[in-house]
């Protein structure tokens, strides 16, 4: 990637990047295929990092991976709802990070659990937060020359967490809006919360001031309603083909509230 | 009527059925011929503007490139499939009308070559005010989009039978209701393409088409051959559903290409270029009004409609018609009153689609009915059965009605659904609505004037009779037309399905007829292939009185085996004797044509909704609401058919699952979104959102007794009157589960939720 620089492109499932220069959005010189780096397929638990999931990781390799099933099921979930079977198959977990489309569905989730990705050059890698990963609409922090490795969820307390699309049928739609929740309850307090809105703004938010308004206090009805709000009026989206801004900020507010009510009382679902 | 039949009426496989689903069905995109060119139109990026030069230096240039065509290399002649309103050329030449109107093309090496050398072609536009909206469209001072058509008014419609006002006027209860409906598209799952090879004087043309013969007819016009040098062949084909029934710059740009290179050229759209060429349905904006007495017996109706017909006329004038002739088939009252303004807009033009102009008609008047039920405190099914159409009747606009049996399909519809104790009653959220419908089976007149059958067909029996191959103009365009009329060829000579072979839709082998449109292959092509098939069997049953020495009105033939009507063990099988009729007469072949009789009255637009036989069905769809998002989430849906007698089940529960498969999506997902530079938005599979097959609710499809007298074993359509009612009835349930009436198409997630919204704050401030 050194060699070719803007030039050159990196090809994981190419389900975004040869969509694109099909429409002709797209023409790199050279395509770089990650396809035989094995080692980045794998998702495993590693007890010094927490979980690890490898770029090359397809949305039905997450799906169907034990590790995650048992961990973080939630992330199996919003997997298995992406696309339809023919995409799960071929697109990969790297690729919906470094698209950066604002109403993809991974970044919500993997922020609420305080995913980071680490990036590699020739010059070296460094590990970058999820949540400064993304600076607009298609861009991120990652240069041409750096390949995105793997994405580390560290270990943390949540003790449930979800997220939930909102289409506009039941395979193959974009967001509408995408919320995801993480939560640590302590009886029926919520002692840490995050809760990460997509399709709602130029890049996938974190609602600060809604989680505050949850944090340490005896969870109601009530309570989940004002936080909802709170996300709502944080959401910033834009009114387009998929639902007005007024639309989007409602559907926040009401997908706060049910997501959170949900990871609280299901855990990790 | 004997129902004792040995091929029809049963579930037989498709006969395409093997070569479909392990590949080797070859559609037009698949088929390669040495020397093949491919070719590419070059589209407007605008909506409206002059065409002040055209350069095509650069392309010519290119290497690979071996044609590069405009205007000036076409005939001038205006062409389009309604005649009344040819207004299409092959390439535009003073204007462009649309962003996607046709101003150029390439014919290259390969697909990539194409691609560039549309880019070197340099196109010097200026840009012209463009107008996206009917009501805008119709203002004095709006840009004129066809000189020829003043106030942008492409067809206008004004009938009236009985006296409205006067039924008004006596009526106990009027009320009026105005909806919107939405640009939609066919969608084929497979894209249009064409293979045009000019060589010598003749031009064959490969192509997903609806129809070879009007594909025929209009090539043959347009480059004034004669019609006998222009062979059409139907490949397979992947759905059509009404935008694939005229000929498209496809044909006509690829014959030029390859009458000038002298090299076959294959041409094809691309999803967003289906899209662009459109032809899908009409946005209809709808008023509807109706008076009813105290008894919810409806005394007159006034439907005042306008249509966006987009930027040419395509079938639009049949169109506009069938959109309020199509109104009075489901119910009986003598005063109605239509009128219709189709207007043109810089928008890509719209056709016929899957009920051609009726469905969205009939979801203003059902939503409408349901409004009028609720202010007389009735049961809208109630209103309905009181109303519904009678077999042996006529319509205000003088269509006969023969068989009909709508009354029996809302009963059964509201019996199987459970319709009386769900409707009102269902917990919050959840709802029951219901719609009727009806449709042609097949029009009574073709979509140009001439007095040739509407179908015909010629069956070959093999010399040794272990085959026998039916030859027919009718399509198949998925919908399995191969299938049903070879179940009825062997049906009526007395043969096995399992022998029958078929060649269909090939102008130069097989009979005419006019194609897969207006429901109209069963009844029509049907009707040509069972009097073929008698012929066959009566030839062979002359042979056999011969063979068997008794009289042929003696002998029957069926699955096979000739025998003598008295007793049946006396038999000959159908092999030996058509074995040995070839021996003494030659080719034994049958022969059938159709011809509709004289139907309808004689005011302005009388033909357009006759039809030998008409269909009915009622929906019922339940649903459940979220009541904070507006989702629609269908949960059921119930369809009850007249369609006569049904030849294959399995194929006729198919169309019904497909009509409603697309009605649903037209009712809640589909919408073609445009800028207000008049590109679309979303022509693609992923922001046209058609409904998924996680989408589709549990369906019951179901029958009612019915035989047509006026159709061959009392056959009628069920392809497109499965679309009909589908929009109206889930309007419908959504009223039912929320209180909230949307007055227009799709029925969306976020018009349900803003109705709610509305809803609750009328309710906050009483
Ligand atoms: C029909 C369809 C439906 C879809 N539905 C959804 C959906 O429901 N939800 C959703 O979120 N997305 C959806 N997508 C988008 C897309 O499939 C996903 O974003 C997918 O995860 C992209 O992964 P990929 O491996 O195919 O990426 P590619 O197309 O291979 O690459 C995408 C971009 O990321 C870069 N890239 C990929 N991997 C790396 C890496 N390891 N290091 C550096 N750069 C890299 C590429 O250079 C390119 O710029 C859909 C796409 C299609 C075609």
């Amino acid at each position: 990637m050194d060699q070719f620089g803007a030039r050159g492109k990196v090809l994981a499932g190419g389900t975004d990047v040869l969509s694109m220069m099909k429409q002709g959005l797209l023409a790199p010189e050279v395509l770089v295929s990650l396809k035989n780096l094995a080692e980045l397929k794998q998702i495993y638990a590693d007890p010094a990092r927490g979980v690890v999931i490898g770029a090359l990781a397809t949305h039905n390799d997450l799906a169907d991976s034990p590790v995650l099933q048992e961990r973080y099921l939630s992330l199996c979930q919003t997997a298995h709802h992406m696309a339809n079977n023919q995409v799960r198959n071929t697109g990969t977990a790297g690729g919906n990070l470094v698209n950066a489309v604002p109403s993809a569905d991974l970044p919500p989730l993997l922020i609420a659990l305080g995913a980071a990705v680490t990036l590699v050059s020739t010059g070296g890698s460094r590990t970058v937060k999820l949540e400064e990963f993304f600076t607009g609409p298609r861009m991120t922090v990652k240069k041409d020359n750096e390949i995105l490795t793997e994405i580390v969820i560290p270990d943390n307390s949540f003790t449930g967490s979800t997220y939930h699309k909102f289409g506009l049928r039941r395979s193959g739609a974009l967001a509408v809006v995408g919320v995801a929740v993480a939560v640590a309850m302590e009886g029926d307090l919520c002692r840490d919360v995050r809760i990460a809105l997509g399709a709602v703004a130029p890049t996938p938010i974190r609602a600060f001031k809604a989680e505050e308004v949850l944090k340490n206090r005896p969870v109601t009805d009530q309570l989940l309603e004002e936080v909802g709000r709170c996300a709502a009026g944080e959401s910033n989206p834009i009114s387009d083909i998929r639902g007005s801004k007024e639309y989007r900020q409602d559907m926040i507010r009401v997908f706060t509230r049910r997501m959170l009510k949900k990871a609280i009382s299901e855990g990790h679902v | 009527m004997s129902d004792n039949y040995a091929v029809i009426g049963k579930n037989l496989p498709k006969i395409d059925g093997r070569v479909k689903v392990t590949g080797q069905a070859k559609y037009t995109g698949d088929l390669k011929f040495p020397n093949m060119l491919v070719g590419k139109i070059l589209t407007s990026p605008h909506a409206h503007a002059r065409i002040l030069s055209i350069d095509t230096a650069e392309a010519e240039k290119l290497p690979g490139v071996k044609a590069v065509i405009t205007h000036e290399d076409v005939p001038g002649l205006k062409y389009g499939i309604s005649p009344a309103r040819w207004d299409e050329n092959i390439f535009c030449i003073d204007k462009v009308r649309f962003v996607g109107d046709k101003v150029a093309a390439v014919a290259a090496i390969d697909e990539e070559t194409v691609y560039k050398a549309l880019k070197l072609i340099k196109v010097e536009y200026e840009v012209l005010p463009a107008v996206m909206d009917p009501i805008e469209a119709m203002r004095e001072g709006a840009p004129q989009i066809h000189d020829e058509y003043p106030g942008n008014i492409n067809t206008e419609v004004h009938q009236s039978f009985g006296d409205v006002e006067q039924a008004f006027a006596e009526a106990y209860h009027v009320r009026t209701d105005q909806f919107i409906g939405q640009r939609t598209y066919q969608s084929p799952i497979e894209p249009h393409s064409a293979i045009s090879i000019w060589e010598g004087g003749k031009l064959t043309v490969y192509t997903s088409t609806q129809s070879p013969h009007y594909f025929q007819y209009y090539i043959a016009r347009e480059f004034g051959l004669k019609m006998g040098d222009v062979r059409v062949i139907k490949t397979y084909v992947g759905g059509g559903f009404g935008g694939k029934l005229e000929p498209t710059g496809l044909e006509f740009a690829g014959a030029v290409l390859s009458r000038i290179t002298g090299r076959p050229v294959k041409m094809f759209y691309d999803r967003h270029e289906m899209f662009a060429h459109n032809r899908g349905r009409h946005k209809q904006i709808m008023k509807v009004t109706t008076g009813v007495d105290k008894n919810g017996k409806i005394l007159g109706v006034h439907a005042d409609f306008i249509m966006d017909g987009g930027a040419y006329t395509s079938l639009g004038i049949a169109t506009a018609y069938y959109a309020g002739a199509m109104l009075p088939l489901t119910y009986e009252f003598d005063n109605y009153k239509f009128d219709m303004l189709r207007v043109y807009t810089n928008l890509p033009a719209c056709g016929a689609q899957r009920g051609h102009g009726a469905p969205q008609p009939r979801y203003a008047f059902e939503c409408h009915l349901d409004m009028v039920a609720g202010d007389l405190g009735m049961d809208p099914m109630e209103l309905r059965l009181r109303n519904a159409r009678q077999p042996n009747t006529v319509t205000p606009n003088a269509f006969q009605v023969n068989s009909c049996e709508l009354k029996a399909c809302i009963e059964k519809g509201v019996e199987i659904s459970g319709w009386k104790d769900k409707r009102g009653k269902l917990p919050p959220g959840r709802g029951i609505g219901g719609a009727v419908g009806s449709f042609v089976s097949g029009a009574g007149y073709p979509i140009y004037r001439t007095n040739l059958p509407h179908a015909a067909a010629i069956i070959k029996v093999h010399e040794d009779g272990t085959a026998a191959t039916l030859y027919t103009g009718a399509t198949d365009i998925g919908q399995g037309s191969d299938t049903i009329l070879c179940q009825m060829a062997a049906e009526a000579m007395g043969y096995n399905y399992e022998n029958m072979k078929i060649v269909s839709a090939d102008t130069e082998t097989t009979p005419h007829d006019f194609g897969a449109y207006a429901s109209r292959q069963t009844l029509m092509s049907g009707a040509a292939v069972k009097q073929a098939g008698e012929e066959v069997k009566a030839q062979l049953l002359e042979i056999a009185a011969e063979m068997m020495d008794v009289a042929a009105e003696d002998l029957d033939c069926r699955e096979a085996w000739i025998y003598r009507k008295a007793n049946p063990d006396e038999r000959k099988p159908f092999t030996e004797v058509a074995r040995e009729f070839f021996v003494r007469r030659g080719p034994l072949v049958g022969r059938g044509s159709y011809t509709p009789p004289k139907l309808g009255g004689t005011f302005k637009g009388a033909p357009v909704g006759t039809s030998p036989a008409y269909s009915f069905c009622t929906q019922i769809s339940e649903v459940e609401i979220d009541e904070e998002t507006g989702e629609v989430d269908v949960k059921e849906v119930w369809d009850v058919h007249d369609c006569g007698k049904v030849i294959n089940p399995a194929l006729l529960h198919g169309q019904v699952h497909g009509a409603l498969y697309m009605g649903m999506g037209e009712s809640i997902w589909e919408e073609v979104v445009f800028d207000d530079k008049g590109k679309i938005v979303n022509g693609n599979l992923g922001e046209y959102r058609l409904p998924t097959a996680l989408d589709m609710p549990k369906i019951t499809s179901e029958l009612v007794d019915s035989v047509e007298p006026a159709a061959p074993w009392g056959v009628k359509e069920v392809g497109e009157g499965a679309t009909i009612p589908t929009m109206g009835c889930f309007a419908n349930a959504i009223y039912d589960a929320m209180g909230v009436r949307i007055h227009s198409l799709p029925l969306s997630y976020e018009k349900v939720w803003r109705a709610l919204k509305d809803k609750r704050k009328k309710e906050e401030k009483k």
